[in-house]
């Protein structure tokens, strides 16, 4: 039988550019206490299993991941690290709740991206070593191929991405844990330095430091230890093929297989209707408008039309990242798909401030594994 | 005991390092016959999946749809299309490069897959997708078996 599982805990620490005060394994730390004491309960007692997400060269080291259990309470416990986008770590816990070998797990992501001082090179590293790597360009030419691309096929225009970085800049302004919030115009977009044509600065996300930890209960343990338990509804992820050559290149198919997954757990027949709002990948202006396509959270090649109408602002008919996305909050590292569903649970919990959205009961949390990857994880949440 | 943060910036430090990790690729069998054949007899191989009818460029051993085994190559025109493209203003190590290069992804007729590569004797204005391209090798006493071999893809004059 189903067992229903719920966020019952959330711990974060403020996104910053940087964060010279506190080590990685202190930042994971100062989260999971957050997060156990939200959730209400003791790591070393009441934890049945974790799961870390991170990625080994993001820390400048190898086999990073023996270095994840001290630091959240997991110790001589049940622990398995993924090297994956963090969405996937919630997906993890959800499966393993849902087994009832586990009735209490706590799932953690971080980046410490600013410790990074040759970050192009990890993604250039991460290129087929024999048909990409050798040509030695800068990795971002990939999201301005796929940029150009899906414009071309959606007839999706430059000012229409640039209202996707305005939107989410501004939302951010409401997010005192954001980053990169600004006022700024499409004509300041269009006008930023030209970096991967069509793709210029303004289009793109900066990195952010930061450590977020959810707790998930099953249905037993949440009525229990919570009152305002957030319900996990359905989580779906998929890959597309991996290589730059044989991949698709104006549709984002792992979004759409990923949501149809999630969607299909969730019993939702008609996603624009049945979900309030969404925080989607926006590492890049473009994805955010790909991704609401993939998502059937519009019809195909609307989306450009959606944002420039104002639906996805944060008092439009369908908002998305009101959190600031990561063109506001800052993009994450692997911890991305995570501040994604942070702000999911935020907002069904009604705690998120002033940027609170009014009468919602389902949100959409979707990742993007980023640069060369195209894969990614959607999970679906409801406060009943 | 309460714990004591850091509260000036010229305390924190960090220590710095790299990690020089050095190591060797395996062509496998699709690889050493594409950058054999690239390089000594200036031609693009593909691999092609009967099943799906699929020819695959870069070629492989398996095909990522039904999984099953290519052993069939087949030579591929060197002249293809401009699937997609971009206008690169950056160099590996950030900095802004004097002459920008246009990337593309070139696709050949009846292949799923094709090359990444720049695109050369053109100004980055006039490139389109869709774009006829052909290839251009180094000269063969030059090549040493590697992407690079190709020099570029240039457009064809109508």
């Amino acid at each position: 039988m189903q067992r229903r599982v719920a966020v019952i805990g959330i711990g974060y620490t403020p996104f910053r550019p940087i964060s010279p005060d506190l080590s990685f394994k202190e930042m994971m730390f100062e989260a999971a206490q957050k997060a156990y004491e939200d959730a209400g309960v003791c790591p070393r007692h009441d934890i049945d299993a974790f799961v870390t997400c991170e990625e080994d060269f993001t820390h400048g080291r190898s086999i990073f991941n023996i270095h994840t259990p001290d630091n959240i309470g997991a110790v001589l416990k049940r622990i398995h690290t993924l090297p994956a986008e963090s969405l996937y770590g919630l997906a993890d816990a959800y499966m393993l709740i849902n087994t009832g070998l586990v009735d209490v797990m706590a799932v953690e992501s971080h980046s410490k991206a600013s410790n990074m001082l040759t970050p192009n090179y990890l993604i250039a590293h991460a290129m087929d070593p024999v048909y990409n790597k050798p040509l030695s360009y800068n990795p971002y030419f990939i999201a301005g191929m796929e940029m150009n691309r899906y414009m071309h096929e959606r007839g999706v225009t430059k000012e229409q991405c640039a209202l996707v970085s305005v939107k989410n800049k501004a939302n951010a302004l409401l997010n005192p844990e954001a980053a990169y919030g600004d006022r700024i115009s499409v004509d300041d977009v269009l006008n930023s330095e030209m970096m991967f044509w069509p793709l210029s600065r303004l289009d793109m996300s900066s990195p952010a430091d930061g450590g977020i930890v959810l707790v998930l209960a099953c249905e037993e343990k949440a009525r229990i230890l919570c009152d305002k338990p957030i319900w996990v509804r359905g989580v779906g992820w998929c890959s597309d093929a991996p290589s730059l050559e044989t991949r698709e290149w104006g549709e984002a198919v792992y979004a759409r297989l990923a949501g149809e997954m999630a969607y299909r757990l969730a019993g939702i027949e008609h996603p624009r209707k049945e979900v309030d709002f969404a925080e989607v990948d926006d590492s890049f202006s473009y994805k955010e408008l790909q991704h609401l396509e993939a998502l059937k959270l519009c019809r195909s090649g609307q989306a450009g039309f959606m944002v420039e109408e104002g639906a996805t602002k944060r008092e439009g008919e369908f908002p998305v990242n009101v959190s600031g996305g990561s063109l506001g909050v800052g993009r994450l590292d692997e911890a991305t798909g995570l501040q994604k569903v942070l702000e999911v649970v935020l907002q069904l919990r009604g705690e998120a401030g002033k940027r609170q959205l009014p009468n919602i009961k389902v949100g959409l949390a979707q990742s993007w594994r980023g640069l060369p990857a195209n894969s990614g994880a959607v999970a679906i949440l409801s406060n009943e | 005991m309460p714990l004591d943060k850091v509260t000036q910036v010229a305390q924190t430090k960090p220590w710095h390092g790299s990690i020089p990790v050095y190591g060797q690729y395996t062509f496998g069998i699709a690889g050493e016959r594409f950058f054999r054949d690239i390089k000594d007899k200036g031609r693009i191989m593909g691999a092609k999946c009967a099943e799906c009818n699929l020819v695959y460029v870069p070629p492989r051993i398996y095909c990522e749809r039904c999984f099953g085994e290519l052993a069939k190559w087949l030579e591929i025109p060197n002249r293809g299309v401009v699937h997609t493209f971009t206008v690169a203003h950056a160099d590996l190590d950030g900095n802004r490069l004097e002459e920008p290069i246009v990337v593309a992804l070139v696709k050949f007729d009846g292949v799923y897959g094709g090359l990444v590569h720049r695109l050369g004797e053109v100004e980055p204005d006039k490139v389109t997708i869709g774009m006829a391209v052909e290839m251009m090798l180094k000269p063969k006493a030059k090549r040493t078996g590697s992407i690079l071999d190709i020099d570029y893809f240039k457009p064809i004059r109508a």
